[in-house]
């Protein structure tokens, strides 16, 4: 007996069960797939910089690198005048001193024993050993070069000694001991790159540090560079070494650090503007500025500064040359 | 006169003038064997859709609670694997840093094991999904495949400069780190977001009220009762035993799935409340004490420029244990004495590793760094690592421990629908055959 209800029940029957069986096996279909992009992120803080002010018309309003003369003798740690900035610093039991971590031989941080070291670390080193008698009594803030301007400024830290160029416009904010070290700004390249100097950089990518005077320097260069802007000096090295610029430039001590930690890479081109350097100390303890002058006269004269010098950067740049003189403003 | 029980003239069907398939019905419907018949289809239909219907809805119960057992509840936990161990290398690779030198062997043992176990929870996580899932590139899964072999590749290069004395080393590990907390870690919370949405979705269908089963089985049972009515009145028997007996059938099949479901649904909600929510609200409490022990490192290996990172410890720590902090909350939704004890502890713990934590700054304000290194990497009783490892253990602990119930309670679920589909097809079958017997015994009569 084929009724048609019964007939259109096992269709039905028939119908349900076929869509059961279609449930449990859907295809797995590979979708459409875009194609990722591989290679290495960039450093925190990374970006591209195209133009800066200053630069080309260099604020020449002042005499940047005329400093405060010392007074008199140089007093000894234990006769500090009271009151003085040095007195308060000796107080407060530890110079505060902001430094770099990223600077190989000026200011960086020895991976065996974890430690900061350098030239300015020497230097500031014997600023403390003036003060306290005690080339360790020292605390040491670790600044990105954007950094250094405020921290002074707001107090934070006694003293800047950090690869940092003297210029008017930084003059403003802060005051600046004598010269202790003239540096002068180069570019790093590849080996074999075909890259001369920042003229051929044209186009091409170039790494500083922030608000560093290198970064204005290359923006504003000639040739047209693009500025890329990182954190610190070895963010620029592993950017270079990961093809995501074309060069870095910046003082040549710093570069000369930066190649010796990189065979495949040379320092090319004439400099292309002096970089004199100079500690950085709050605009209103001129006591201290004098006090600092004083030491740095010492160090020039007795050997010190020249010692500093072969300890960390004569493998690098060769001998050490005579001390960068002093110029005052009384 | 005759009975109402007599036959009455059987009608011939006889091919009349061109009929309808509605008009052959009505014709049909118009005698008592017709009627029958007609009740005899409706019922096989019903008994067919009932039986179908009911172990489709069944089934896909069953399918979510394997899902559960065996697909978004392992999934959600290798979701949690991925971010507790990516943090966790993280932090150990930066605090290899902070010591100086080469890293100890068991830092480096560590860092080994937590990129092990997040590369194998991942492999876990992307083998139980769509290829399609995988197509678009800022999807968590995505990301966490492709970015994960750079991480691993700068972590080395920073190694091997760091061998060699290099300053570089440092900002290789930077760059790795940094791609860690802005890419890599977004993106497994985003996975494990998913992965729990999915639980709970799963937790959902299986144990949402059973409305199919319900409506289809009253259907049955209202069309057996108008059969009988029928039968009764038009052959003046009180019981029709096929027709009985596919009742009995129809009423077994409802309150069969009733009370399974009424289980499943009991044991789904257990293994919410005593299982899922606990393990969420922990699992956030130990991915938080991690950000907060990354954040304690970085600070020191930013020597001096970490201010960022010990403000993120402040605010990671106010989620930890400010007012309805994750694990006031966790104490609070916490059905299990030992889930309980383990909170206490891990509150306890973090009370005195917090205490570590201000000594640490305190030392590293006031110039100390040694001292501060000492205290955050060291391996004694007054250290943060240790004192952070033992929060890490309870929370641990505890997330096993809400974990086991979950299973348990869904494995329990699983069991109180075994034969559940089985059963309601042999029932089905039952009321077909009862009641195709029951009125083929009235329709003989017509003979």
């Amino acid at each position: 007996m084929t009724t048609p209800t019964t007939r259109r029940a096992i269709a039905l029957l028939v119908a349900v069960l076929l869509a059961c069986a279609g449930c449990g096996s859907t295809t797995d279909a590979v979708g459409e797939r875009e194609t990722p992009t591989g290679g290495p992120p960039s450093p925190a803080g990374a970006k591209e910089v195209t133009s800066l002010p200053g630069g080309e018309q260099a604020d020449t309003s002042c005499d940047p690198t005329a400093s405060l003369r010392p007074q008199g003798t140089l007093p000894g740690p234990n006769d500090l005048p009271l009151d003085s900035t040095m007195a308060k610093i000796r107080q407060q039991g530890k110079l505060i001193v902001g430094v770099d971590q990223n600077t190989y031989k000026f200011g960086f941080r020895n991976p065996i024993t974890g430690e900061l070291e350098g030239f300015d670390l020497d230097m500031a080193r014997e600023i403390a050993a003036a003060i306290f008698g005690d080339r360790n009594a020292i605390q040491l803030r670790v600044l990105v070069s954007a950094q250094r301007v405020d921290a002074v400024k707001n107090g934070d830290v006694n003293l800047v000694v950090e690869t940092m160029t003297i210029n008017c416009e930084r003059r403003k904010d802060v005051e600046f001991s004598s010269v202790y070290y003239q540096a002068g700004q180069r570019v790093l390249v590849k080996k074999n790159s075909g890259f001369t100097g920042i003229d051929s950089l044209g186009g091409k990518k170039v790494c500083a540090a922030a608000e560093s005077t290198s970064l204005t320097n290359i923006v504003n260069s000639a040739s047209k560079p693009i500025g890329v802007e990182v954190p610190g000096w070895t963010d620029c090295l592993v950017m270079l070494q990961q093809n995501q610029v074309d060069a870095v430039s910046t003082d040549d001590t710093i570069l000369a650090g930066l190649a010796a930690q990189d065979p495949f890479t040379e320092v090319v081109g004439k400099p292309i503007s002096a970089e004199p350097y100079g500690m950085a100390i709050p605009k209103d303890q001129p006591d201290f500025v004098r006090f600092v002058n004083g030491v740095l006269e010492r160090m020039r004269t007795d050997g010190t500064w020249t010692s500093i010098y072969n300890k960390w950067l004569s493998d690098l740049l060769g001998a050490a040359p005579a001390p960068p003189q002093a110029r005052y403003r009384d | 006169m005759s009975a109402p029980t007599a036959p009455p003239p059987a009608r011939v069907d006889e091919p009349g003038p061109p009929a309808g398939r509605v008009a052959e019905l009505r014709e049909l419907s118009k005698t008592t064997p017709g009627v029958l018949i007609l009740f005899t289809a409706a019922l096989v239909l019903v008994s067919v859709l009932v039986g179908v219907f009911t172990a489709v809805t069944v089934q896909s119960r069953a399918q979510a609670l394997d899902d559960l057992a065996g697909s978004s509840g392992p999934l959600s936990i290798a979701a949690q694997d991925i971010y507790r161990s990516l943090s966790d290398a993280d932090a150990t690779a930066n605090s290899a840093f902070l010591a100086g030198g080469l890293e100890a062997a068991d830092v480096r043992a560590r860092y080994d094991a937590d990129i092990a176990q997040a590369e194998s929870a991942l492999a876990v996580a992307v083998a139980a999904r769509e290829p399609a899932d995988l197509a678009d590139p800022t999807g968590p899964l995505a990301v966490l495949s492709g970015k994960l072999s750079v991480y691993t590749g700068l972590v080395e290069t920073a190694r091997a400069n760091n061998h060699q004395g290099l300053p570089i080393g440092a900002a290789y590990q930077r760059e790795a780190s940094s791609l860690m907390r802005d890419e890599l870690l977004p993106a497994a919370e985003q996975l494990y977001r998913d992965e729990t949405a999915r639980l709970a979705d799963d937790q959902d269908s299986a144990s949402s009220l059973p409305v199919v089963e319900i409506l289809l089985g009253l259907v049955a049972l209202g069309v057996l009762f108008f059969a009988q009515r029928f039968v009764r009145r038009r052959t003046r028997r009180r019981l029709n035993t096929g027709l009985a007996i596919a009742t009995g059938a129809a009423l077994v099949s409802l309150l069969w799935v009733l009370i399974a479901t009424a289980g499943v649904a009991a044991n789904v909600d257990a293994s919410r409340d005593d299982g899922s929510t606990q393990t969420d609200v922990l699992a956030r409490a130990r991915i938080a004490a991690l950000a907060a022990r990354a954040d304690e490192t970085l600070t020191l290996v930013a020597r001096g420029s970490g201010a960022e990172f010990e403000e993120d410890y402040g605010k990671v720590r106010d989620q930890l244990t400010g007012d309805r902090g994750l694990l006031e909350q966790a104490a609070s939704l916490a059905s299990d004495g030992a889930v309980r004890d383990k909170i206490t502890a891990a509150t306890a713990n973090l009370r005195s590793w917090h205490e570590v934590h201000v000594d640490i700054r305190t030392a590293d304000d006031s110039g100390d760094y040694a001292k501060a290194v000492g205290l955050t990497i060291g391996r004694g009783d007054d250290s943060a690592a240790v004192r952070f490892d033992k929060v890490d253990t309870n929370l641990r602990e505890a997330i096993a421990a809400t974990t086991t119930t979950f299973d348990d309670e869904v494995s329990q679920a699983s069991n109180a629908l075994t034969g559940t589909v089985i059963g309601v097809i042999l029932l089905a079958l039952v009321m077909a055959a009862g009641s195709v017997a029951g009125i083929w015994q009235r329709l003989k009569e017509y003979r």
